[in-house]
Protein backbone atom coordinates (compact mmCIF):
# COMPACT_ATOMS: atom_id res chain seq x y z
CA UNK A 1 0.00 0.00 0.00
CA UNK A 2 1.50 3.28 -1.04
CA UNK A 3 0.67 6.49 0.76
CA UNK A 4 1.52 8.56 -2.28
CA UNK A 5 -1.32 7.29 -4.45
CA UNK A 6 -4.48 9.39 -4.82
CA UNK A 7 -6.97 8.86 -2.03
CA UNK A 8 -4.22 9.25 0.57
CA UNK A 9 -2.85 12.44 -0.90
CA UNK A 10 -4.16 15.72 -2.20
CA UNK A 11 -3.69 16.98 -5.74
CA UNK A 12 -1.43 20.03 -6.08
CA UNK A 13 -2.93 23.45 -5.44
CA UNK A 14 -1.94 26.88 -4.24
CA UNK A 15 -3.04 27.63 -0.70
CA UNK A 16 -4.30 31.14 0.02
CA UNK A 17 -5.21 32.45 3.44
CA UNK A 18 -6.89 35.85 3.26
CA UNK A 19 -7.42 37.67 6.54
CA UNK A 20 -10.38 39.80 5.48
CA UNK A 21 -13.61 39.05 3.67
CA UNK A 22 -12.82 41.68 0.98
CA UNK A 23 -9.52 39.97 0.27
CA UNK A 24 -11.19 36.56 0.04
CA UNK A 25 -13.88 37.84 -2.35
CA UNK A 26 -11.36 39.54 -4.61
CA UNK A 27 -9.29 36.33 -4.75
CA UNK A 28 -12.43 34.42 -5.69
CA UNK A 29 -13.09 36.92 -8.44
CA UNK A 30 -9.51 36.81 -9.71
CA UNK A 31 -9.39 33.01 -9.79
CA UNK A 32 -13.01 32.51 -10.78
CA UNK A 33 -13.65 28.92 -11.81
CA UNK A 34 -10.20 27.78 -10.62
CA UNK A 35 -10.62 28.29 -6.89
CA UNK A 36 -12.56 26.62 -4.09
CA UNK A 37 -13.12 28.10 -0.69
CA UNK A 38 -12.25 26.01 2.33
CA UNK A 39 -14.25 26.31 5.52
CA UNK A 40 -13.61 23.40 7.92
CA UNK A 41 -12.25 21.50 4.93
CA UNK A 42 -13.83 18.24 6.03
CA UNK A 43 -15.79 17.68 2.83
CA UNK A 44 -13.47 19.63 0.55
CA UNK A 45 -10.38 17.62 1.52
CA UNK A 46 -12.17 14.30 1.08
CA UNK A 47 -13.51 15.29 -2.35
CA UNK A 48 -10.04 16.45 -3.37
CA UNK A 49 -8.46 13.20 -2.18
CA UNK A 50 -10.97 11.38 -4.38
CA UNK A 51 -10.12 13.79 -7.23
CA UNK A 52 -13.80 14.71 -7.50
CA UNK A 53 -12.72 18.35 -7.29
CA UNK A 54 -9.27 19.51 -8.30
CA UNK A 55 -9.07 23.27 -7.75
CA UNK A 56 -5.92 25.18 -8.68
CA UNK A 57 -6.38 27.46 -5.68
CA UNK A 58 -7.77 26.79 -2.23
CA UNK A 59 -8.91 29.91 -0.39
CA UNK A 60 -9.03 29.21 3.32
CA UNK A 61 -11.65 31.23 5.20
CA UNK A 62 -10.31 30.28 8.64
CA UNK A 63 -8.54 33.58 9.33
CA UNK A 64 -11.55 35.78 8.64
CA UNK A 65 -12.78 36.93 12.03
CA UNK A 66 -16.01 38.56 10.87
CA UNK A 67 -17.29 35.19 9.63
CA UNK A 68 -16.97 33.69 13.11
CA UNK A 69 -19.35 35.84 15.12
CA UNK A 70 -22.87 35.33 16.44
CA UNK A 71 -24.82 38.58 16.78
CA UNK A 72 -28.35 39.46 17.84
CA UNK A 73 -29.65 42.25 15.62
CA UNK A 74 -33.01 43.64 14.57
CA UNK A 75 -33.11 41.11 11.77
CA UNK A 76 -32.70 38.23 14.20
CA UNK A 77 -29.82 35.96 15.11
CA UNK A 78 -26.98 36.48 12.64
CA UNK A 79 -24.58 33.55 12.53
CA UNK A 80 -21.28 33.85 10.69
CA UNK A 81 -20.79 31.06 8.15
CA UNK A 82 -17.51 29.99 9.84
CA UNK A 83 -19.09 29.32 13.24
CA UNK A 84 -18.33 25.68 14.11
CA UNK A 85 -20.70 22.90 15.15
CA UNK A 86 -19.20 22.93 18.66
CA UNK A 87 -19.66 26.71 18.95
CA UNK A 88 -23.32 26.34 17.91
CA UNK A 89 -23.88 23.83 20.70
CA UNK A 90 -22.07 25.91 23.32
CA UNK A 91 -23.54 29.31 22.46
CA UNK A 92 -26.09 30.57 24.96
CA UNK A 93 -27.86 32.60 22.25
CA UNK A 94 -28.14 29.65 19.88
CA UNK A 95 -29.39 27.31 22.59
CA UNK A 96 -32.01 29.82 23.65
CA UNK A 97 -33.11 31.30 20.34
CA UNK A 98 -32.31 28.50 17.87
CA UNK A 99 -32.77 25.25 19.84
CA UNK A 100 -33.38 23.24 16.65
CA UNK A 101 -29.99 24.26 15.26
CA UNK A 102 -28.15 23.64 18.52
CA UNK A 103 -29.47 20.10 18.51
CA UNK A 104 -28.79 19.52 14.80
CA UNK A 105 -25.19 20.68 15.32
CA UNK A 106 -24.65 17.78 17.72
CA UNK A 107 -25.08 15.45 14.72
CA UNK A 108 -22.70 17.19 12.30
CA UNK A 109 -20.08 14.44 12.22
CA UNK A 110 -18.47 12.99 15.33
CA UNK A 111 -17.44 15.05 18.33
CA UNK A 112 -13.87 15.58 17.10
CA UNK A 113 -14.99 16.71 13.64
CA UNK A 114 -17.49 19.11 15.21
CA UNK A 115 -14.59 21.31 16.33
CA UNK A 116 -13.77 21.77 12.64
CA UNK A 117 -17.08 21.53 10.71
CA UNK A 118 -18.64 24.95 10.04
CA UNK A 119 -22.30 25.83 9.49
CA UNK A 120 -21.56 27.49 6.12
CA UNK A 121 -19.58 24.48 4.89
CA UNK A 122 -22.14 22.03 6.18
CA UNK A 123 -25.01 23.57 4.20
CA UNK A 124 -22.91 24.25 1.08
CA UNK A 125 -22.07 20.57 0.50
CA UNK A 126 -25.70 19.90 -0.48
CA UNK A 127 -25.64 16.26 0.58
CA UNK A 128 -28.72 14.54 2.03
CA UNK A 129 -26.55 13.28 4.88
CA UNK A 130 -25.80 16.70 6.34
CA UNK A 131 -27.90 18.16 9.13
CA UNK A 132 -27.55 21.94 9.00
CA UNK A 133 -29.90 22.84 6.18
CA UNK A 134 -32.86 20.81 7.49
CA UNK A 135 -32.66 22.71 10.77
CA UNK A 136 -32.18 26.10 9.09
CA UNK A 137 -35.20 25.59 6.81
CA UNK A 138 -37.43 24.81 9.78
CA UNK A 139 -36.34 28.14 11.27
CA UNK A 140 -37.17 30.00 8.03
CA UNK A 141 -33.57 31.19 7.89
CA UNK A 142 -32.17 33.50 5.26
CA UNK A 143 -28.67 33.32 3.85
CA UNK A 144 -26.50 36.34 3.12
CA UNK A 145 -24.42 35.71 0.01
CA UNK A 146 -21.59 37.91 -1.17
CA UNK A 147 -19.32 38.26 -4.17
CA UNK A 148 -16.82 41.05 -4.80
CA UNK A 149 -19.59 42.97 -6.61
CA UNK A 150 -22.81 42.06 -4.98
CA UNK A 151 -24.63 41.14 -1.84
CA UNK A 152 -27.88 39.19 -2.00
CA UNK A 153 -30.17 37.26 0.31
CA UNK A 154 -31.87 33.94 -0.36
CA UNK A 155 -34.15 31.77 1.70
CA UNK A 156 -32.39 28.68 3.04
CA UNK A 157 -34.76 26.50 0.97
CA UNK A 158 -33.32 28.02 -2.22
CA UNK A 159 -29.74 26.87 -1.59
CA UNK A 160 -29.70 23.24 -2.68
CA UNK A 161 -30.56 22.47 -6.29
CA UNK A 162 -29.37 18.88 -6.60
CA UNK A 163 -27.08 16.22 -5.19
CA UNK A 164 -23.87 18.02 -4.26
CA UNK A 165 -25.08 21.14 -6.10
CA UNK A 166 -25.96 24.51 -4.66
CA UNK A 167 -27.26 27.67 -6.28
CA UNK A 168 -24.17 29.79 -5.55
CA UNK A 169 -22.14 31.29 -8.39
CA UNK A 170 -18.45 30.46 -8.61
CA UNK A 171 -17.37 33.76 -7.09
CA UNK A 172 -19.93 33.80 -4.28
CA UNK A 173 -19.76 32.67 -0.69
CA UNK A 174 -22.26 32.40 2.12
CA UNK A 175 -21.27 34.96 4.71
CA UNK A 176 -24.11 34.80 7.19
CA UNK A 177 -27.08 32.76 8.24
CA UNK A 178 -29.91 34.94 9.50
CA UNK A 179 -32.55 33.40 11.74
CA UNK A 180 -35.57 35.69 12.10
CA UNK A 181 -36.67 36.36 15.63
CA UNK A 182 -40.27 35.22 16.04
CA UNK A 183 -40.75 35.29 19.78
CA UNK A 184 -41.16 32.23 21.96
CA UNK A 185 -39.47 29.37 20.26
CA UNK A 186 -39.51 25.64 20.79
CA UNK A 187 -37.67 23.25 18.60
CA UNK A 188 -36.22 19.83 18.19
CA UNK A 189 -34.15 17.82 15.75
CA UNK A 190 -34.38 14.04 15.49
CA UNK A 191 -32.15 11.79 13.44
CA UNK A 192 -32.73 8.11 12.76
CA UNK A 193 -29.55 6.18 11.95
CA UNK A 194 -28.90 2.70 10.62
CA UNK A 195 -26.38 0.39 12.31
CA UNK A 196 -23.43 1.99 10.53
CA UNK A 197 -24.65 5.43 11.59
CA UNK A 198 -25.89 6.62 8.23
CA UNK A 199 -29.08 8.70 8.35
CA UNK A 200 -32.34 7.11 7.19
CA UNK A 201 -34.37 10.23 7.93
CA UNK A 202 -34.17 13.39 10.01
CA UNK A 203 -36.91 15.71 11.23
CA UNK A 204 -36.57 19.31 12.37
CA UNK A 205 -39.44 21.15 14.03
CA UNK A 206 -39.37 24.81 15.00
CA UNK A 207 -42.49 26.28 16.59
CA UNK A 208 -43.55 29.74 17.72
CA UNK A 209 -46.42 28.93 20.02
CA UNK A 210 -47.36 32.56 20.69
CA UNK A 211 -47.98 32.96 16.96
CA UNK A 212 -49.57 29.53 16.49
CA UNK A 213 -47.04 28.77 13.81
CA UNK A 214 -44.58 26.01 13.14
CA UNK A 215 -42.49 24.48 10.39
CA UNK A 216 -41.47 20.85 10.05
CA UNK A 217 -38.70 19.78 7.69
CA UNK A 218 -37.79 16.23 6.75
CA UNK A 219 -34.20 15.63 5.67
CA UNK A 220 -31.87 12.83 4.50
CA UNK A 221 -34.48 11.51 2.05
CA UNK A 222 -33.26 13.35 -1.02
CA UNK A 223 -30.74 16.12 -1.79
CA UNK A 224 -33.31 18.72 -0.85
CA UNK A 225 -35.19 18.55 2.44
CA UNK A 226 -39.01 18.51 2.41
CA UNK A 227 -40.65 21.58 3.94
CA UNK A 228 -44.02 21.53 5.75
CA UNK A 229 -45.75 23.98 8.04
CA UNK A 230 -48.87 24.01 10.20
CA UNK A 231 -51.00 24.91 7.18
CA UNK A 232 -49.73 22.21 4.84
CA UNK A 233 -49.99 19.72 7.70
CA UNK A 234 -53.65 20.84 8.25
CA UNK A 235 -52.93 21.49 11.91
CA UNK A 236 -56.07 22.56 13.75
CA UNK A 237 -55.26 24.27 17.06
CA UNK A 238 -58.78 23.55 18.36
CA UNK A 239 -58.35 19.81 18.04
CA UNK A 240 -56.46 17.51 20.43
CA UNK A 241 -52.71 17.27 19.78
CA UNK A 242 -52.87 13.51 19.20
CA UNK A 243 -55.41 13.91 16.39
CA UNK A 244 -53.24 16.57 14.79
CA UNK A 245 -50.09 14.48 15.07
CA UNK A 246 -51.81 11.48 13.50
CA UNK A 247 -52.98 13.57 10.54
CA UNK A 248 -49.67 15.41 10.15
CA UNK A 249 -47.57 12.28 10.06
CA UNK A 250 -49.92 10.73 7.48
CA UNK A 251 -49.55 13.82 5.29
CA UNK A 252 -45.75 13.67 5.58
CA UNK A 253 -45.59 10.02 4.61
CA UNK A 254 -47.93 10.58 1.65
CA UNK A 255 -45.95 13.57 0.39
CA UNK A 256 -42.30 12.55 0.58
CA UNK A 257 -40.66 10.58 -2.21
CA UNK A 258 -37.44 9.27 -0.66
CA UNK A 259 -34.55 7.90 -2.67
CA UNK A 260 -33.75 4.18 -2.54
CA UNK A 261 -30.12 3.29 -2.04
CA UNK A 262 -27.81 0.86 -0.25
CA UNK A 263 -28.69 2.53 3.04
CA UNK A 264 -32.45 2.07 2.89
CA UNK A 265 -35.35 1.51 0.55
CA UNK A 266 -37.73 4.29 -0.30
CA UNK A 267 -40.56 2.59 1.64
CA UNK A 268 -38.46 2.24 4.76
CA UNK A 269 -37.40 5.88 4.64
CA UNK A 270 -41.06 6.88 4.17
CA UNK A 271 -42.08 4.84 7.18
CA UNK A 272 -39.29 6.26 9.36
CA UNK A 273 -40.23 9.81 8.27
CA UNK A 274 -43.73 9.21 9.54
CA UNK A 275 -42.54 7.79 12.86
CA UNK A 276 -39.99 10.57 13.39
CA UNK A 277 -42.55 13.24 12.49
CA UNK A 278 -44.88 11.95 15.18
CA UNK A 279 -42.05 11.76 17.73
CA UNK A 280 -40.80 15.24 16.99
CA UNK A 281 -44.28 16.79 17.16
CA UNK A 282 -44.96 14.99 20.40
CA UNK A 283 -41.74 16.36 21.84
CA UNK A 284 -42.69 19.90 20.92
CA UNK A 285 -46.47 19.89 21.56
CA UNK A 286 -46.81 17.19 24.20
CA UNK A 287 -49.82 14.90 23.98
CA UNK A 288 -50.12 11.25 24.92
CA UNK B 1 1.83 29.21 -10.53
CA UNK B 2 4.50 28.31 -8.03
CA UNK B 3 2.73 25.08 -7.18
CA UNK B 4 5.85 23.15 -6.38
CA UNK B 5 7.45 25.72 -4.10
CA UNK B 6 7.91 24.65 -0.52
CA UNK B 7 6.68 26.88 2.23
CA UNK B 8 8.39 27.12 5.57
CA UNK B 9 6.01 26.81 8.46
CA UNK B 10 6.72 27.25 12.11
CA UNK B 11 5.21 24.54 14.24
CA UNK B 12 5.58 24.02 17.97
CA UNK B 13 5.51 20.26 18.31
CA UNK B 14 5.38 18.79 21.80
CA UNK B 15 7.04 21.86 23.24
CA UNK B 16 9.74 22.33 20.62
CA UNK B 17 9.36 24.96 17.91
CA UNK B 18 10.43 23.77 14.49
CA UNK B 19 10.74 25.33 11.06
CA UNK B 20 9.55 22.81 8.51
CA UNK B 21 9.43 23.01 4.72
CA UNK B 22 6.07 21.76 3.50
CA UNK B 23 4.07 21.69 0.30
CA UNK B 24 0.70 23.39 0.09
CA UNK B 25 -1.06 20.06 -0.41
CA UNK B 26 0.71 18.29 2.45
CA UNK B 27 -1.39 16.80 5.23
CA UNK B 28 -0.41 17.44 8.83
CA UNK B 29 -0.52 13.67 9.28
CA UNK B 30 2.30 13.25 6.73
CA UNK B 31 4.37 16.07 8.19
CA UNK B 32 4.15 14.58 11.67
CA UNK B 33 4.79 10.97 10.70
CA UNK B 34 7.10 11.20 7.71
CA UNK B 35 9.06 14.36 8.43
CA UNK B 36 9.12 14.42 12.22
CA UNK B 37 8.91 10.69 12.93
CA UNK B 38 6.02 11.04 15.37
CA UNK B 39 4.54 7.58 15.04
CA UNK B 40 1.93 7.68 17.80
CA UNK B 41 -0.18 9.51 15.22
CA UNK B 42 -1.66 6.63 13.26
CA UNK B 43 -2.78 6.64 9.66
CA UNK B 44 -5.70 4.39 8.91
CA UNK B 45 -8.74 5.61 6.98
CA UNK B 46 -7.32 8.90 5.62
CA UNK B 47 -10.85 10.31 5.37
CA UNK B 48 -11.82 11.60 8.77
CA UNK B 49 -13.73 8.56 9.93
CA UNK B 50 -11.56 6.64 12.39
CA UNK B 51 -9.91 9.39 14.43
CA UNK B 52 -6.64 7.47 14.87
CA UNK B 53 -4.70 10.45 13.52
CA UNK B 54 -6.09 12.81 16.20
CA UNK B 55 -3.72 15.44 17.63
CA UNK B 56 -4.28 18.58 19.68
CA UNK B 57 -3.91 21.70 17.54
CA UNK B 58 -3.74 24.74 19.79
CA UNK B 59 -5.33 22.54 22.43
CA UNK B 60 -8.29 21.37 20.31
CA UNK B 61 -8.57 17.80 19.00
CA UNK B 62 -8.40 17.63 15.21
CA UNK B 63 -7.96 14.82 12.74
CA UNK B 64 -4.55 15.37 11.17
CA UNK B 65 -5.53 13.55 7.95
CA UNK B 66 -8.10 16.31 7.42
CA UNK B 67 -5.75 19.18 8.27
CA UNK B 68 -3.31 20.92 5.93
CA UNK B 69 0.17 21.49 7.31
CA UNK B 70 0.17 25.07 5.99
CA UNK B 71 -3.00 25.64 7.96
CA UNK B 72 -1.14 24.76 11.18
CA UNK B 73 1.53 27.40 10.61
CA UNK B 74 2.29 29.23 13.86
CA UNK B 75 0.29 26.77 15.91
CA UNK B 76 1.09 24.23 18.60
CA UNK B 77 0.68 20.49 18.08
CA UNK B 78 0.55 18.03 20.94
CA UNK B 79 0.64 14.28 20.41
CA UNK B 80 0.73 11.40 22.86
CA UNK B 81 4.54 11.69 22.99
CA UNK B 82 4.18 15.25 24.24
CA UNK B 83 1.89 14.21 27.07
CA UNK B 84 4.64 12.34 28.94
CA UNK B 85 5.73 15.63 30.44
CA UNK B 86 2.23 16.20 31.88
CA UNK B 87 1.85 14.50 35.25
CA UNK B 88 -1.92 14.19 34.90
CA UNK B 89 -1.68 12.68 31.43
CA UNK B 90 0.91 10.21 32.67
CA UNK B 91 -1.58 9.03 35.29
CA UNK B 92 -4.22 8.83 32.59
CA UNK B 93 -1.97 6.56 30.53
CA UNK B 94 -1.28 4.39 33.59
CA UNK B 95 -5.02 4.16 34.06
CA UNK B 96 -5.37 2.76 30.52
CA UNK B 97 -2.90 0.02 31.49
CA UNK B 98 -4.57 -0.64 34.83
CA UNK B 99 -7.98 -1.08 33.20
CA UNK B 100 -6.72 -3.07 30.24
CA UNK B 101 -8.15 -0.36 28.02
CA UNK B 102 -6.47 -1.69 24.90
CA UNK B 103 -5.95 -4.86 22.99
CA UNK B 104 -3.76 -4.19 19.95
CA UNK B 105 -3.10 -0.64 21.13
CA UNK B 106 -3.41 0.97 17.71
CA UNK B 107 -6.11 3.39 18.86
CA UNK B 108 -4.58 4.13 22.27
CA UNK B 109 -2.62 7.32 21.43
CA UNK B 110 -5.72 8.88 19.86
CA UNK B 111 -7.88 7.96 22.85
CA UNK B 112 -5.26 9.27 25.28
CA UNK B 113 -4.95 12.58 23.44
CA UNK B 114 -8.73 13.00 23.14
CA UNK B 115 -9.50 12.02 26.72
CA UNK B 116 -6.72 14.30 27.98
CA UNK B 117 -8.54 17.13 26.22
CA UNK B 118 -11.89 16.04 27.65
CA UNK B 119 -10.67 15.72 31.25
CA UNK B 120 -8.71 18.99 31.10
CA UNK B 121 -11.95 20.69 30.13
CA UNK B 122 -14.22 18.84 32.51
CA UNK B 123 -12.85 16.41 35.12
CA UNK B 124 -16.35 15.62 36.39
CA UNK B 125 -17.88 14.49 33.17
CA UNK B 126 -21.04 12.43 33.15
CA UNK B 127 -20.64 8.89 31.78
CA UNK B 128 -22.96 9.43 28.79
CA UNK B 129 -21.29 12.75 27.99
CA UNK B 130 -17.91 11.04 28.05
CA UNK B 131 -19.04 8.46 25.50
CA UNK B 132 -20.18 11.28 23.24
CA UNK B 133 -16.94 13.21 23.70
CA UNK B 134 -14.92 10.19 22.64
CA UNK B 135 -17.09 9.18 19.68
CA UNK B 136 -14.62 10.55 17.14
CA UNK B 137 -12.19 7.69 17.70
CA UNK B 138 -12.83 4.09 16.71
CA UNK B 139 -11.37 1.11 18.56
CA UNK B 140 -11.46 -1.87 16.23
CA UNK B 141 -10.74 -4.22 19.13
CA UNK B 142 -13.83 -2.93 20.91
CA UNK B 143 -12.26 -1.97 24.23
CA UNK B 144 -14.65 0.97 24.68
CA UNK B 145 -15.93 0.08 28.13
CA UNK B 146 -12.43 -0.38 29.50
CA UNK B 147 -11.51 2.99 27.97
CA UNK B 148 -14.49 4.71 29.62
CA UNK B 149 -13.51 3.13 32.95
CA UNK B 150 -9.88 4.18 32.54
CA UNK B 151 -10.83 7.76 31.79
CA UNK B 152 -13.38 7.97 34.62
CA UNK B 153 -10.78 6.58 37.01
CA UNK B 154 -8.24 9.21 35.93
CA UNK B 155 -10.64 12.11 36.59
CA UNK B 156 -9.20 12.66 40.05
CA UNK B 157 -5.82 13.64 38.64
CA UNK B 158 -7.41 16.41 36.61
CA UNK B 159 -9.29 18.04 39.45
CA UNK B 160 -7.76 21.27 40.68
CA UNK B 161 -7.16 20.24 44.27
CA UNK B 162 -4.86 17.26 43.98
CA UNK B 163 -6.64 14.67 46.07
CA UNK B 164 -4.58 11.66 45.11
C1 LIG C 1 -16.88 10.61 8.73
C2 LIG C 1 -17.73 11.83 8.60
C3 LIG C 1 -19.04 11.80 9.03
C4 LIG C 1 -19.84 12.94 8.93
N1 LIG C 1 -21.14 12.87 9.35
C5 LIG C 1 -21.92 13.97 9.24
C6 LIG C 1 -23.29 13.94 9.64
O1 LIG C 1 -23.78 12.92 10.07
N2 LIG C 1 -24.02 15.08 9.53
C7 LIG C 1 -23.49 16.24 9.04
O2 LIG C 1 -24.18 17.23 8.97
N3 LIG C 1 -22.21 16.30 8.67
C8 LIG C 1 -21.42 15.20 8.75
N4 LIG C 1 -20.11 15.27 8.36
C9 LIG C 1 -19.57 16.55 7.92
C10 LIG C 1 -20.09 16.94 6.55
O3 LIG C 1 -20.08 15.83 5.72
C11 LIG C 1 -19.25 17.98 5.88
O4 LIG C 1 -18.01 17.37 5.66
C12 LIG C 1 -19.02 19.20 6.66
O5 LIG C 1 -20.16 19.67 7.26
C13 LIG C 1 -18.48 20.27 5.79
O6 LIG C 1 -18.22 21.41 6.55
P1 LIG C 1 -16.84 22.13 6.41
O7 LIG C 1 -16.92 23.37 7.22
O8 LIG C 1 -15.73 21.21 6.73
O9 LIG C 1 -16.86 22.50 4.87
P2 LIG C 1 -15.75 22.38 3.73
O10 LIG C 1 -15.37 20.97 3.53
O11 LIG C 1 -14.66 23.34 3.98
O12 LIG C 1 -16.58 22.90 2.49
C14 LIG C 1 -17.57 22.11 1.88
C15 LIG C 1 -17.93 22.69 0.50
O13 LIG C 1 -18.62 23.92 0.63
C16 LIG C 1 -17.89 24.99 0.09
N5 LIG C 1 -17.98 26.06 1.10
C17 LIG C 1 -17.53 26.04 2.38
N6 LIG C 1 -17.86 27.16 3.03
C18 LIG C 1 -18.55 27.92 2.16
C19 LIG C 1 -19.18 29.21 2.25
N7 LIG C 1 -19.17 29.93 3.38
N8 LIG C 1 -19.78 29.69 1.15
C20 LIG C 1 -19.81 28.97 -0.01
N9 LIG C 1 -19.26 27.75 -0.15
C21 LIG C 1 -18.63 27.23 0.93
C22 LIG C 1 -16.49 24.48 -0.15
O14 LIG C 1 -15.89 25.09 -1.27
C23 LIG C 1 -16.72 23.01 -0.36
O15 LIG C 1 -17.05 22.75 -1.70
C24 LIG C 1 -19.30 14.13 8.42
C25 LIG C 1 -17.97 14.16 7.97
C26 LIG C 1 -17.19 13.03 8.05
C27 LIG C 1 -15.78 13.07 7.56
S1 LIG D 1 -6.75 8.45 9.53
FE1 LIG D 1 -7.52 10.38 10.06
S2 LIG D 1 -9.50 9.92 10.75
FE2 LIG D 1 -8.81 7.98 10.06
S1 LIG E 1 -7.07 -1.59 21.03
FE1 LIG E 1 -7.04 -2.30 19.01
S2 LIG E 1 -8.02 -0.66 17.98
FE2 LIG E 1 -8.31 -0.16 20.01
Amino acid sequence: MSFTTPYFTLPKFVYLKPSTLEEALSMLKQYKGKAKVKAGGIMLINLMKERQIVPEYVIDLKNIKELKTINITQRGVEIGSMVTAIELQNSKEIKELCPTLAKAASFMGDRTLQHTVTLGGNISVAMPSTDGLTALMSMDSMLEIKSAEERRFIHSSELVIGLGKNSLKEDEIITKIIVPYNGDVKGTYLKFLNASEVAIATVAVTAHLNKKKFALVVGALAPKPYYFNNESLQWNWEEPVSVNIQRASEIVSKTVEPMSDVVASSEYRKHISKVLTARALKEVFGGE
Amino acid sequence: MGVNKLKTISLKVNGVTKEIAVEDNELLLNTLRDKLGITSVKAACWRGECGLCTVLLDGIPVKSCMTLSVEADGKEVITAEGLYSDERAKKLMESFVKHGALQCGFCTPAFVVTSHYVLSKNPEIDGEELKKELNGVICRCGTYYQIYDAVKDAEKYYKKEKSY
